[in-house]
């Protein structure tokens, strides 16, 4: 069922402006709402997950995103060194979350592709297509939004000065990485 | 064209949102022993005031949560908002 394919054929390499697809990452969407849900996490995976909105926090292998009240993303922050659908991760959360019914785990590593992007020109080209107010945000590290980009959702995931990683469901992956690329001609 | 301060996320831009019409109408309890008129009266007629109206609204290209909104329809001026449940504010 899954695909070792790349999304994205390409790559943009402009002086300010770097746009790439990261793969293989793995990416997880767990919900749950009781205490012993986000306690279970932070055993299980030793990071916090992010209780303030639009907010992150990260461990030496993986990045929490917060999404809503009960939702997060957790993503691993290096590629896996090899082509797998079976992650560690899943596994243990599966086995500590899901039997315990204390929430949900989904692995959503072929619903999302990871656009990483660089350069001092990114949030021009975010103005072109996005109603979220980027002022706050480019100056916070692990700020986290989900917003519109040319009428697609993303989730924009703030890395530090000048990068950011964006998802985008696979589907529309290309799509919008051909309009990120016609607008960033014209910026 | 407004902003709406969604009580999780905080304030965004209209268009990720969608209305979900009028908030605070009550589902019969015993939907079986009504008349037709009494139920199309629930399912079907709204209000639609021009003024102060309490309207449900859902952040789709954010959170996606449900929540409420006291919104002035004649010039869109949004006087409160509040979470599923609480209790509506008097405006």
């Amino acid at each position: 069922m899954l695909n070792y394919n790349q999304a994205l054929p390409e790559q943009t390499l402009l002086q300010d402006l770097q746009m790439k697809e990261i793969k293989p990452i793995m990416k997880l969407v767990i919900r749950g709402r009781k205490r012993e849900f986000i306690s279970a996490i932070g055993k299980s995976l030793n990071i916090i997950l992010p209780t303030e909105a639009n907010t992150s926090t990260q461990s030496d292998k993986l990045t929490a995103l917060w999404l809503s009240p009960d939702e997060w993303m957790i993503f691993s922050n290096e590629p896996n060194a090899q082509e797998t659908n079976t992650y560690e991760t899943e596994n243990l959360l599966n086995k500590n979350i899901s039997k315990l019914n204390l929430g949900a785990i989904v692995d959503v590593t072929d619903q999302f592709v990871m656009i990483n992007l660089k350069g001092n020109k990114i949030y021009e080209l975010f103005q072109t297509g996005s109603p979220f107010n980027f002022n706050k945000f480019q100056d916070k590290k692990g700020a986290v939004t989900q917003t519109i980009l040319a009428k697609i959702d993303v989730i924009v995931h703030n890395q530090g000065k000048n990068a950011l990683n964006l998802f985008v469901r696979r589907s529309f992956s290309q799509h919008l990485f051909s309009w990120m690329n016609d607008a960033a001609s014209r910026l | 064209m407004f902003i709406i301060s969604c009580p999780f996320c905080g304030e965004r831009e209209q268009s990720e949102f969608k209305a979900g019409g009028e908030a605070h109408i009550i589902r019969p309890k015993q939907p079986t022993e009504l008349s037709d008129d009494e139920w199309a009266e629930y399912l079907f007629m709204r209000k639609n005031i021009k003024g102060v109206q309490f309207e449900r609204w859902n952040h789709t290209h954010g959170c996606r949560k449900w929540f409420n909104v006291v919104r002035d329809t004649s010039n869109d001026e949004i006087k409160a908002v509040y979470k599923m449940g609480e209790k509506p504010p008097t405006v």
